[in-house]
């Protein structure tokens, strides 16, 4: 049998071998990302077919779990790492020839380790282990913001970097809580005693980890510092900031919500209202930017808007469809993120109104480009579109007229999103076009990556069942929490 | 004199409690306020600190020892929590860590503005 473990030990060990590899030559540093994610993404996806028939619990140091730190891969955990292992794959290639300025080898020792944070962070079965992943995925997330060292990157990290370190303060007051109350740090073993204790001696906590998560996750009132950080990052750097770091902030919270406090209906009142605040907020000021990083950044909070609104309905149609819409936007975010980069380098602005007539230059990043914006607003032959149509449906099989509303709401938020998505598009094809300065494509490992994700968006687009069974039993995993607490304590 | 013995009680029993959440309350208001950086960095610290103290009250037993069975006639019942002292140890690595980077950022942020004056440093906007 694969241990999960390696999924977090071999990346962290060349992480931090990588300056020695560095001593032999400075040429193969850049490759050390490339190998380990192609190792994880070989173990993850020999560990799935285990994973569905039941969850692998490991427990180190020889303990039996609640006395133990323990990793528990279940479909959720391999499911995310499998994505985390397959973006990184795909970002650390198109870093081959993104990235040529500036200390290179801490960029990739830094990138490691952000992508070992995010694995830790969903493998772990243990509060306290989860928070010191978190923090390896923060910390290394506020360095690479400000790698560039401009005037944009440092200020936005610093911001940042504030608030995150305060939210973290937030998380671990709320983790120092749960420990006093229940003398376990074992997620299985808390979930269990959750219901011994009055509900409002836990409120506390709760309300502490879901802020402290909150910021990481940029959920609404929590996310003034995403589109300054997205923008001002590398390109590569902001597409798994936006395809996987706040990904795994969600994962975090939705963990805490489903499986340990087992949520209760007013829970799920106060999510479905902040992913539509979250979903409002984050495209109606997407729609007012001219900065294409900032539209693309803003847009990721519209979408974790979505996902937390699915999440908040709570069937398992409904679960299900936020894993498939979390799915998607990791995906999508990440190839909009990668043409963008390019397009960017070759115009030398981020100002959409410089795009214009670039179609003709780059046929293939434009093309991808615009397969990406069709997908993250739901067009039918496109990943977006099974994961926006399952939780239209799932929020209107809840029959209430409640939920009616929010879904205008939703396909409101989709319309404004289709309304920027297709400007920027049709300044790239129909605009401009007079003074054609000839034609320049990104190299060619810089279409490889972003060619593999549109195959993928257009294949799962297509199939959709490639996928589903996955994200059903993720969606069951979170949903039936005496299964998982089964699982790990036996 | 009832009263004064309950608050003295009171005190004991809670000084740790409130002693940290006072660090925490004085750390966010200096982050809320202050306009210099190196301040609100050293507001982060102290925040750091109030979190750090929390955790070790959870465990803290007044004249416990140590939970290792060094020598006979140690009573397990008052041995003190080692679990929150593993959790504050990595804490403070975690915050050292936060802390060297904030300070070569504004290390970074002052050559590019000459300033620290975070009222002044504002291009990035919504």
């Amino acid at each position: 049998m694969v241990n999960p473990v390696l999924l977090i030990v071999v990346p962290l060990g060349l992480a931090f071998s990588l300056p020695l590899f560095g001593l032999i030559s400075k040429k193969i540093i850049k490759f050390i990302p490339v190998v380990a994610f192609i190792f994880n993404l070989i173990v993850s996806s020999l560990l799935i077919p285990k994973v569905l028939d039941h969850p692998i619990v490991i427990s180190i140091g020889g303990f039996p779990p609640p006395f133990c730190i323990n990793l528990v891969a279940g479909p959720v955990g391999i499911l995310f790492s499998t994505l985390i292992a397959m973006i990184g794959l795909l970002v650390s290639i198109y870093a081959l020839s993104y990235i040529k300025e500036g200390p290179e080898e801490k960029y990739h020792i830094l990138y490691l380790l952000l992508l070992t944070g995010a694995t830790g962070v969903v493998l772990t079965g243990d509060i306290f282990n989860l928070f010191v992943f978190f923090e390896i995925v923060c910390i290394s997330s506020y360095s690479l913001v400000a790698y560039k060292g401009d005037k944009a990157g440092v200020e936005s990290a610093v911001k940042y970097l504030i608030q995150g370190s305060v939210g973290s303060s937030f998380l671990l007051i709320g983790i120092g809580l749960l420990y006093g109350i229940f003398g376990t740090l074992n997620m299985a073993d808390i979930a269990q005693n959750i219901t011994s204790i009055s509900p409002l001696s836990i409120f506390v906590p709760l309300v502490l980890i879901i802020t402290g998560l909150g910021v990481e996750a940029a959920i609404f009132p929590l996310n003034s510092w995403l589109p300054d950080a997205h923008s001002s990052a590398p390109s590569s750097i902001s597409a798994i900031l936006s395809g996987i770091a706040i990904e795994v902030g969600l994962y975090a919270v939705v963990r805490v919500i489903f499986t340990i406090f087992g949520g209760s209906s007013n829970i799920f009142m106060f999510l479905l209202f902040l992913g539509i605040l979250t979903l409002l907020m984050g495209e109606m000021s997407a729609f007012s930017q001219n900065n294409i990083k900032r539209m693309l950044a803003y847009s990721s909070i519209g979408q974790i808007g979505l996902i937390v609104f699915a999440f908040g309905i709570a069937t398992s149609n409904a679960v299900t469809g936020g894993l498939f819409q979390l799915v998607s936007h990791t995906l999508t975010k990440a190839l909009l993120f990668l043409a963008v980069g390019y397009m960017i380098r070759r115009t030398g602005s981020m100002d959409i109104s410089t795009f214009e007539g670039i179609g003709k230059r780059m046929p293939f990043t434009s093309l991808a480009f615009t397969i990406g914006a069709f997908s993250i607003v739901g067009l039918p032959p496109f990943i977006g579109f099974p994961s926006k149509f399952l939780i239209v449906r799932a929020a209107l099989a809840k029959e209430s007229l409640l939920f009616t509303v929010l879904i205008g709401f939703v396909l409101l938020g989709t319309v404004i999103e289709g309304a920027y998505f297709f400007r920027v598009v049709q300044s790239i094809y129909f605009r401009g076009g007079v003074d054609n300065p000839g034609r320049k494509e990104a190299p060619f490992a810089v279409l490889i990556p972003m060619f593999i994700l549109v195959i993928l968006i257009i294949g799962i687009g297509i199939y959709p069942n490639l996928i589903i069974r996955m994200l059903k039993s993720a969606a069951s995993e979170l949903l039936n929490r005496f299964d998982y607490i089964r699982s790990v304590l036996g | 004199m009832n009263l004064l013995s309950n608050g003295v009680n009171f005190l004991n029993n809670y000084i740790y409690y409130i002693g940290a959440f006072g660090l925490v309350f004085i750390g966010l208001c200096i982050i809320l306020i202050k306009r210099n950086l190196i301040k609100v960095i050293i507001g982060l610290s102290i925040l750091d600190t109030g979190v750090n103290l929390f955790l070790i009250s959870v465990g803290y037993i007044s004249k416990g020892t140590a939970p290792i069975f060094s020598k006979h006639g140690l009573d397990s019942a008052r041995m003190v929590d080692p679990v929150p002292q593993a959790l504050v140890l990595t804490a403070i690595v975690i915050g050292v860590a936060v802390l060297a980077l904030a300070l070569s950022l504004a290390i970074r942020l002052y050559h590019h503005y000459g300033t620290l004056n975070l009222r002044k440093i504002k291009e990035q906007r919504w």
